[in-house]
């Protein structure tokens, strides 16, 4: 009985190694030693300090996402545009910094911001889901090149700063709008303690609130929701709102901790949305468990880049990287016999 | 394939060295640099990262005792760990190939006073970091030269990326040269909101085809324009990469970039002493035809598509009153421009921007700075362009 | 205006080819009941499969091969995973499409630069793509093996017990879908744009996910739709000139109208007619 809790491990575990396994093997083709490769990423991952507020670096996003999506998974909302939602929460988080006249409160007040744009970006896929039961899939996923073209539209024309020489950025935010670092990292610890809060918060909602009992009851079986008379679009609805904001607030992170300033869509979301519904699926419906999700999966990522610099590889390797992972874990999380399965 | 396994024997040596701690030991008779390279984006494309790559691996051929490494698509935000892992594999000189790793060029240069930095397109120096630059707009002034003399409709069509200075620079020097040819023609703009898309250029090309325009050049890192342009007979001008080969019928001429000559410059000078940490503070390297970092053509070698020779000799223009055939006017331009001292300069005064108002007075040049951040754009450009001044 | 509107109908058809191609193929196998969002890394490998067929010289027969084969074998790997070991068929085609695009990036690294210095015509795949999209739905329409299909979707316990072989049934179906990948593929980098570039596939790949759902699991309407999608791409830059609005919004126009499309679909009660078993993995004797 004691056992059980570690089989999930242990299957995970064999998953990663059968795809490191994989993976070696192109490695191996670009003539490039694969246990030099691993023995490389996993010191620039775990022993090298750098490197491993390289790893924080990517967790802090990835985090409040994942927790965020964790919520609206289990509810059965698949909220696949949280990278767009990431992008308007960097967007009302630089309208907070850039337009707001200045108050102690700015700094909180560009996370609200973050966090209410965002939901506003999951309004109409969550509300066309539970009232018209239109796939969110598509919803969502159709607004995040939308969100794109708003940042695009911002930083080229109304937003553009002073001092950026006609560049396509917004100017930098005030100093005392920016969030401190860890010393000499791009870690903006502020972000990361409020995404492991979130994710706590999001547990213990889930396991001990009602609303929270009704929400994982209608992910498992809407039918037994109906019976229990449980509101089940109003659940849906609030999921996809929640997990918008969350996805807001990592946007407002981004900005307020790494840029400073609005920039180019692709350079403010490296993708996090997407890893994030990774984190999200890992974490098995449980929010707490995206602290242990969030940071693998931005050891990997960073474990990547350590391919690029270190071994010339070409940058694509990170997504084979993944892609294979995922396989692995998903091949394996079923071929294991398990009692209950969570998820989408 | 050998590339890595240099890289992999660099690493495993540079460790056991670091390990083994040896003292330093005296200097060897051929100096050796680690220079390396941080790209912004994939050097698989024909654009940017692809031409830095290119002048890359010409530098260490050139130079004797260089040895280079590079990491490609590293995003904005990633310049200051990347510049961390590179220092610490030993990388003596670190070229970042993108505006936008500006800032963290600048923290990074504080943060190893020891470690030479040399920043594309950037205007902030320091005693360890140097900028460099080879612009195009005297070229693109010769190509709107030649776009002018070629265009029937008397429409020629410009598929842009962003509107940033570099581009706005370049469209309005396409635009004056299309002018100076012929006077009444129109240089139709259309965005894409992207640096690498083949979809919206070839999209954003047929849309100007459709509308008339039957000359085309652009920016953005594929030769999608070239390719669909010359499947309607639409003669066009390669940009950045020799793209020649995609159009041999249909490319006129282009915009080639020598990144390898600044590269060879500077790193010759790191060699020799000259330039080290301490010495850079007003290293900006604003290299133009005179260095030979930019050159003129669809192909190097090749300043003209023969076949079109002949059509830009007949064309006719006004130059001081007088008649000129635009080939010659170009060929003499392409000397002047050439020679060590040129006397004409395409953003030479008296110049107005689009909407009238004077930008570049009579008898005055524009300032490396202005051209670096400039706004407006010239007379002739038709089609939106975000934030022009008023 | 004729011409304009010719030009208009011609750009639209001509985007919209790739899109139909590999839409028609995720119609068949989501109506058979299995979800598959990789069409992006299918797409890719068939691009990259059929030009580097085309480039050393061979017929575009061959390279048209190659591009079925590449997108079919990589759907096989999406149907092993998400039929055979019945993990999440979602997750599954996310991870190929990640994968895909990274498998091309990497070895189409070697062909960067090159022009097809013989590219294909565009009509005969716009011709294919609609017969394609008539024939698929003549197909599940009229057909007994398309009811087969039809009925592995919408309920496979009944199916099974009818004796239809499910997984069979689905594998096929997976496999023609990711064939019909490759063969979108295909078009961009041997008509379309006849070079390969890393990343090539442009995002096409998840427009035509789109897309399925956007017509309703529907082939004709599928013509309709992908040319539809087509005509607002290339409108995005033939309507730019305006000057008072934002160029963003020409671009941002084709995503924001699917939503709009959607939401009106979705008052007029159209119940998204997606097969019932779709994404569910099939256990025999499970409940």
């Amino acid at each position: 009985m004691t056992l059980r809790p570690l089989a999930p491990l242990a299957v995970y575990g064999a998953a990663v190694a059968v795809a490191f396994a994989l993976v070696g093997g192109v490695l191996a083709a670009f003539g490039a030693n694969p246990l030099e490769c691993y023995g490389a990423m996993l010191h620039a991952t775990f022993t090298d300090p750098q490197g491993r507020s390289e790893v924080l670096r990517r967790t802090i996003p990835l985090l409040l996402i994942g927790g965020g999506l964790t919520v609206a998974f289990r509810a059965g909302f698949l909220n696949i545009g949280a990278e767009g939602q990431l992008l308007l929460g960097a967007v009302g988080a630089a309208a907070v910094a850039l337009f707001l006249p200045a108050t102690p409160a700015n700094l909180p007040a560009m996370f609200l911001a973050g966090a209410t744009a965002g939901a506003l970006w999951a309004f109409p896929a969550a509300w066309l889901r539970s009232r018209l039961r239109v796939h969110e899939i598509l919803t969502t996923l159709m607004l995040t090149p939308v969100a794109e073209y708003l940042v695009v539209y911002l930083i080229n024309g109304p937003w553009r700063g002073e001092h950026v020489r006609g560049f396509s950025y917004t100017d930098s935010f005030p100093e005392r709008l920016q969030l401190p670092v860890l010393e000499g990292t791009l870690v903006h610890w502020p972000t990361l303690a409020l995404g492991a809060a979130l994710a706590a918060a999001l547990q213990l909602l889930l396991t001990y609130t009602p609303a929270g009992y009704e929400l994982r009851v209608v992910g498992s079986s809407p039918p037994v929701a109906r019976y229990a008379g449980i509101a089940i679009h109003r659940v849906v609805f609030l999921a996809g709102i929640l997990s918008g904001g969350a996805a807001g607030l990592a946007g407002a992170g981004e900005v307020a901790g790494i840029h400073h300033r609005l920039l180019e869509p692709a350079q403010v979301s490296l993708g996090y949305g997407y890893t994030a519904i990774i984190v999200a699926w890992l974490a098995r419906g449980r929010p707490i468990a995206v602290l242990l999700t969030a940071p693998l999966l931005g050891a990997i990522l960073a474990g990547g880049d350590t391919l690029k610099t270190g071994f010339n590889m070409p940058f694509r390797i990170i997504d084979v990287f993944s892609g294979t992972l995922l396989l692995c874990l998903i091949t394996a999380e079923a071929l294991w016999p398990r009692r209950e399965r969570r998820g989408p | 394939m050998r590339m890595t396994k240099v890289a992999v024997a660099v690493s495993l040596a540079l460790s056991a060295v670091s390990l083994a701690a040896e003292p330093a030991k005296p200097a060897a008779a051929e100096k050796k640099i680690k220079a390396c390279f941080i790209y912004v984006g994939p050097v698989g494309d024909l654009g940017w990262s692809n031409a830095h790559d290119e002048a890359r691996r010409l530098a260490e051929k050139a130079i004797p005792g260089l040895e280079t490494q590079f990491v490609e698509a590293v995003p904005e935000a990633q310049g200051l760990p990347v510049i961390d892992r590179l220092v610490q594999q030993g990388c003596k000189v670190i070229f970042t190939t993108s505006f936008g790793y500006m800032d963290h060029t600048v923290e990074a240069a504080k943060k190893y006073p020891d470690v030479v930095f040399g920043h594309a397109t950037g205007f902030k120096r320091g005693p360890n970091l140097a900028t460099y630059m080879a612009d195009f707009y005297q070229v693109y002034y010769l190509n709107g030269l030649m776009a002018g003399a070629l265009t029937k409709s008397g429409k020629v069509g410009y598929v842009g990326a962003f509107p940033i200075p570099e581009l706005k620079r370049h469209i309005s020097a396409f635009a004056l040269g299309v002018r100076a040819a012929r006077p009444d023609a129109v240089v139709n703009v259309k965005w894409i909101s992207s640096w690498f898309s083949p979809q919206k250029a070839r999209e954003a090309a047929e849309a100007l085809m459709v509308e008339g325009n039957d000359v085309l050049a652009f920016t953005e890192d594929t030769a999608t324009v070239v390719q669909v342009a010359a499947r309607k007979k639409i003669p066009s001008f390669s940009h950045y990469s020799p793209m020649y080969r995609f159009a041999p019928d249909y490319a006129v001429s282009g915009q080639l970039v020598h990144w390898e000559k600044i590269y060879i410059d500077f790193l010759s000078k790191v060699r020799d002493g000259t330039y080290g940490p301490g010495k850079l503070k007003d290293v900006d390297y604003w290299w133009l035809l005179k260095e030979g970092a930019v050159e003129m053509g669809a192909q190097p070698g090749m300043p003209i598509n023969p076949k079109y020779v002949g059509a830009l000799k007949k064309a006719q223009m006004t130059v001081g009153g007088k008649q000129v055939a635009v080939y010659d006017r170009v060929m003499e331009l392409l000397k002047d421009m050439q020679s060590p001292s040129p006397k004409f300069d395409p953003f030479d005064g008296p110049i107005k921007d689009r909407n009238g108002v004077e930008r570049v007075p009579a008898g005055r040049h524009m300032t490396v700075e202005e051209l670096g951040s400039m706004q407006w754009v010239a007379p002739g450009v038709v089609g939106p362009v975000a934030d022009e001044p008023k | 205006m004729t011409q304009e509107l010719l030009a208009a109908a011609l750009r639209a058809l001509s985007l919209g080819a790739p899109l139909l191609i590999a839409a028609v193929g995720a119609i068949a196998n989501e109506r058979a009941g299995v979800v598959n969002l990789g069409i992006e890394g299918m797409m890719s490998l068939g691009a990259l499969a059929a030009f580097s067929v085309a480039v050393e010289g061979h017929s575009p027969a061959l390279a048209v091969a190659a591009a079925l084969a590449a997108g079919m074998l990589a759907a096989l790997v999406h149907a092993v995973v998400s039929l055979t070991v019945a993990a999440n068929s979602y997750v599954s085609g996310l991870a190929l499409a990640m994968l895909g695009v990274g498998v091309a990036g990497i070895l189409g690294r070697r062909y960067e630069g090159f022009p097809l210095l013989d590219p294909v015509a565009e009509e005969p795949f716009l011709v294919a793509a609609g017969a394609l999209a008539v024939g698929l739905w003549v197909f599940l329409r009229f057909t007994r093996p398309g009811l087969v299909l039809r009925s592995v979707g919408e309920s496979p316990a009944a199916a099974d017990a009818l004796g239809v072989h499910v997984t069979a049934v689905r594998y096929g179906a997976v496999a023609f879908g990711g064939a019909l990948a490759g063969l979108a593929g295909a078009f961009l980098s041997l008509s379309y744009r006849p070079a390969w570039t890393d990343g090539m596939s442009g995002g096409l790949g998840w427009i035509a996910v789109a897309l399925v759902i956007f017509v309703g699991w529907h082939p004709l309407r599928a013509v309709l739709g992908s040319t539809f999608f087509g005509l607002l791409y290339y409108l995005q830059f033939r309507l730019q000139d305006q000057g008072r609005i934002p160029v963003e919004v020409f671009g941002a126009m084709p995503y924001a109208l699917v939503v709009v499309a959607l939401a009106l679909s979705g008052l007029r009660k159209a119940r998204g007619s997606a097969p019932a078993a779709l994404g569910i993995p099939y256990r025999r004797g499970e409940r």
